[in-house]
């Protein structure tokens, strides 16, 4: 891959990340973040990771950004938050920061004697096919697998529990009154009851 | 080919601009878009590694970062989404104590 083709797309995934950090609108910071995966989507193409590359492009920039602008256009949080920020020279401080660490970790990856790519190196990364990938990740790794498995069984219960409404129980209403929740007491019932008693009442 | 090291160089600059995104956003979702940029910049140095030593342990290693950004996506925004029907806000300073 020619140097040229490494500066458009480092151009490309800098640019979108600017846009993420920097933009007004949420809905713009999130279509730049979508710039930027897909950027970093063809850096591992041609770094020889090909499955991590189609990975990138189907996990990242296509399911978790279409949960991401979903909330946000969900919550109507589109508009910037205007409130005055209430640390003192936050933004300043921040850019300073950051500033001060892209020089100093570029200073050190260019100066640092980088290691050279073997010369059977391609051929040991097997293009990164999803073959090798899953072959690596089931002899070698199967108890990471295996937690990150559980971990993701775990989070798809806790967010559906976190986000399901409380269905109001017919016994505890006033007789001949409708069944209805309030949004306010809605939260203070998730807060005070238990999981179990929801589900059976 | 372009070296390793061009690679890092980009994955730190991609990195401290998420740093500054987290300090400088005060919306909760923008401050999970952020911290995705840092885990995408942590990739890419794991990748440009993977490239270097020809070894398929970084792959293994980014795919388990994306499915941990995943997961954290998951219950991030649904924790988002149950502070905002209760407080119809999701601005960090409001949401600064722990209290219900």
């Amino acid at each position: 891959m020619s140097a040229l083709a490494f500066v458009l797309i480092a151009l490309v995934i800098v640019t979108g990340a600017l846009v993420t950090v920097l933009a007004a609108n949420a809905v713009h910071a999130a279509l730049g973040l979508v710039a930027t995966l897909i950027g970093l989507a063809m850096m591992y193409t041609s770094l020889n990771a090909h499955f991590l590359a189609a990975t990138q492009v189907i996990v990242y920039a296509g399911a978790i950004m279409v949960l991401f602008l979903f909330v946000i256009m969900l919550l109507d949080a589109s508009q910037p938050v205007t409130a005055q920020n209430k640390i003192p020279f936050v933004n300043e401080i921040a850019a300073l920061g950051a500033g001060l660490l892209a020089t100093s970790i570029g200073l050190i990856a260019l100066t640092w004697k980088a290691p050279r790519a073997l010369a059977t190196a391609t051929a040991h990364l097997q293009d990164g096919s999803p073959a090798a990938v899953g072959e690596t990740l089931l002899t070698k790794f199967v108890f990471p697998f295996e937690a990150v498995s559980v971990l993701l069984l775990v989070a798809i219960v806790g967010s559906v529990v976190l986000v399901r409404k409380p269905v109001p129980s017919v016994e505890e209403a006033p007789e001949g009154q409708a069944v209805t929740t309030g949004e306010r007491e809605l939260g203070a019932a998730l807060l005070s009851t238990p999981v179990v008693e929801r589900r059976n009442s | 080919m372009v070296g390793t090291e061009w690679y890092v160089a980009l994955s730190g600059i991609l990195f401290a601009i998420g740093m500054a995104g987290v300090l400088v956003r005060r919306t909760a979702v923008l401050m999970f878009l952020s911290v995705e940029l840092m885990l995408n910049a942590a990739n890419l140095a794991l990748v440009a590694f993977a490239r270097a030593w020809g070894d398929l342990t970084a792959h293994t290693a980014v795919f388990i970062v994306m499915t941990l950004a995943a997961a954290e996506v998951a219950i991030g925004l649904a924790i988002i989404v149950t502070i905002f029907r209760k407080r119809a806000s999701t601005n960090v300073d409001d949401l600064a104590e722990l209290r219900g």
